[in-house]
């Protein structure tokens, strides 16, 4: 088996403070899947994040990018950021330039793309994310959503192989969500590697290949979505409950194999039986 | 501030190439500051004023309320430059006809210029013409810090005035002593935030790559040098109008 894209191996940090932040993380992140790091608000999630695009140095373990020790100077890190992209999860955080287009162009342009390239590859992103009407506008006047779309689009232009998403469903409506789901559907389609955060045992469900349920500082346990978001104990352990899609296929008997995955699956699946 | 700045995002102008806003914007601020006010001045204030109102297409309330505020100040201060105080034999005040032409001068030549700027200041976003600014030789950091300062002014006006309703809704500025301590608060707060906004700021850029530089794309307009030409003709004409009529009309 060849080595996964990203390893996080017994990872720790200590805050300068002193306040332990992450103990012992393992994780795995295999190219082309989509996997949801699960836990509570404030269980140390977005510390995890910043670890995996080196913004923070661990203080014990380390990260692996394709079976390779990751190293901390100039020339790696921006290597690795052009391979692994995060999207935080305030955009405001992300964004700084006057215009949407400028801002798209900034992750590029660092990566030394010429700007005729780098045109292309801004509105590329645009289109990706379905706001190339909004290229000339002033970023100070978007709705949460669309600088959310923008934030991501900046990413997206850098071309990462692996995209993090730090809660990226935090603060839309449902119609914003399914945007963004959508949107990510496609991405993943093209080959793209997912990782997101998130709180919402139903969002991991109907979306990951993977989950890993995350709590107090570390990673409880990884592996297939299924059988992961169907270990009661765990969960009750963890602060999180059993997805309602899963609780309402069990309900009805289903075997392993037939469970419905998303909200239209389930509702067809119902209607047959009504049959 | 949030309306000046909707103007110079959405005026008909806003797509035209900024060097054909800011050449006649400036040619008219020499003209005003060489030539003499009292003949130059009300031809430049016609003429920014019809710029913006008529050309632009910015409504006339806006560019009222942009002079408004230099304005006051203006008129206010005029008087003292008309009155010279002596102090021979105790403390008196005089007003002097060289005084008061020079009060009239100061007024018009100061308002004619402050209209410069604000038909640039409605017709054209920061955005446009900061990247104008390295072109003529601008460091880079400070064009840089231009930028962002103008985003996070956004950011920081809504946060404050989100904690400013939260606070009135609590009855924070129910009495002058508690408007003093909430605004106290209030600013104290937002520092704070300030503080993280940048620290996570840094963090959001490094992760697009920010190495030092905050290099983007500028769009490209075509400069239409036919208006250029027109605009730069007329600022010529005003120029021209306001020099032979101060002479005509000492």
């Amino acid at each position: 088996m060849t080595a996964p894209l990203l390893a996080v191996r017994d990872l720790g940090y200590r805050y300068p403070g002193g306040v332990v932040a992450l103990q012992d993380v393992n994780l795995q992140v295999q190219k082309g899947r989509r996997l949801a790091i699960l836990g509570a608000n404030g269980s140390g999630k977005t510390t995890l994040l910043l670890h995996l695009n080196g913004t923070f140095r661990p203080t014990a373990g380390e990260i692996r990018m394709d079976g390779q020790p990751a190293s901390y100077d100039r020339r790696s890190l921006i290597h690795w950021r052009r391979r692994v992209g995060l999207v935080l999860q305030e955009p405001d955080d992300q964004l700084f330039a006057a215009t949407v287009e400028q801002d798209v162009s900034f992750g590029p342009l660092n990566l030394g793309v010429s700007e005729l390239e780098t045109r292309e590859r801004v509105s590329e992103a645009l289109a990706a994310l379905r706001i190339t009407s909004l290229a000339q506008r002033a970023t100070h006047t978007l709705s949460f959503g669309q600088k959310k779309r923008v934030a991501i689009a900046g990413i997206l232009a850098m071309r990462p192989e692996v995209l993090v998403l730090d809660e990226p469903t935090a603060g839309l409506d449902f119609h914003g969500v399914m945007q963004l789901l959508s949107v990510l559907r496609q991405l993943h389609e093209a080959g793209a590697t997912l990782i997101f955060s998130t709180h919402d045992v139903e969002l991991a469900y109907g979306w990951a290949d993977e989950v890993a349920v995350f709590h107090e500082g570390t990673v409880r346990i990884q592996g297939e979505t299924t059988a992961v978001l169907g270990h009661r104990e765990l969960l009750r352990l963890t602060r999180l409950h059993p997805p309602l899609l899963l609780e309402v296929a069990q309900a009805l008997g289903l075997d392993a194999g037939s469970l419905p995955r998303c909200r239209e699956a389930l509702l067809a699946l119902l209607r047959e039986r009504a049959r | 501030m949030r309306a000046i700045d909707h103007h110079a995002w959405t005026n008909r102008w806003r797509n035209r190439h900024p060097a054909e806003k800011l050449a006649p914007a400036f040619g008219l601020l020499l003209l005003t500051l060489l030539l003499p006010p009292l003949t130059t001045g009300p031809l430049v204030l016609l003429l920014t004023l019809l710029a913006t109102v008529s050309g632009a297409g910015v409504p006339f309330r806006a560019f009222g309320s942009v002079m408004a505020v230099p304005a006051t100040f203006l008129l206010a201060g005029a008087p003292f430059l008309a009155v010279s105080v002596s102090f021979a034999g105790g403390v008196s005040l005089h007003f002097s006809p060289e005084g008061g032409q020079l009060a009239l001068e100061t007024t018009v030549r100061a308002l004619a210029a402050v209209s410069c700027l604000a038909f640039l200041t409605l017709t054209t976003p920061l955005a446009d013409w900061a990247p104008l600014l390295r072109r003529v030789g601008a460091p880079a950091s400070v064009v840089e810090l231009i930028l962002l300062m103008y985003r996070l002014i956004f950011v920081f006006a809504e946060r404050a005035l989100i904690g400013q309703r939260a606070q009135a809704a609590r009855l924070g500025y129910s009495r002058l002593d508690r408007s003093l301590y909430s605004t106290g608060l209030l600013a104290g707060n937002l520092f704070q935030r300030a503080l993280d906004r940048a620290r996570r700021l840094d963090i959001g850029l490094a992760a697009r790559g920010y190495t030092g530089e905050l290099r983007v794309l500028t769009s490209e307009r075509p400069l239409s040098w036919l208006r250029l030409a027109t605009a730069l003709l007329l600022v010529g004409f005003i120029g021209l109008m306001g020099g032979l009529l101060a002479r005509e009309w000492p």
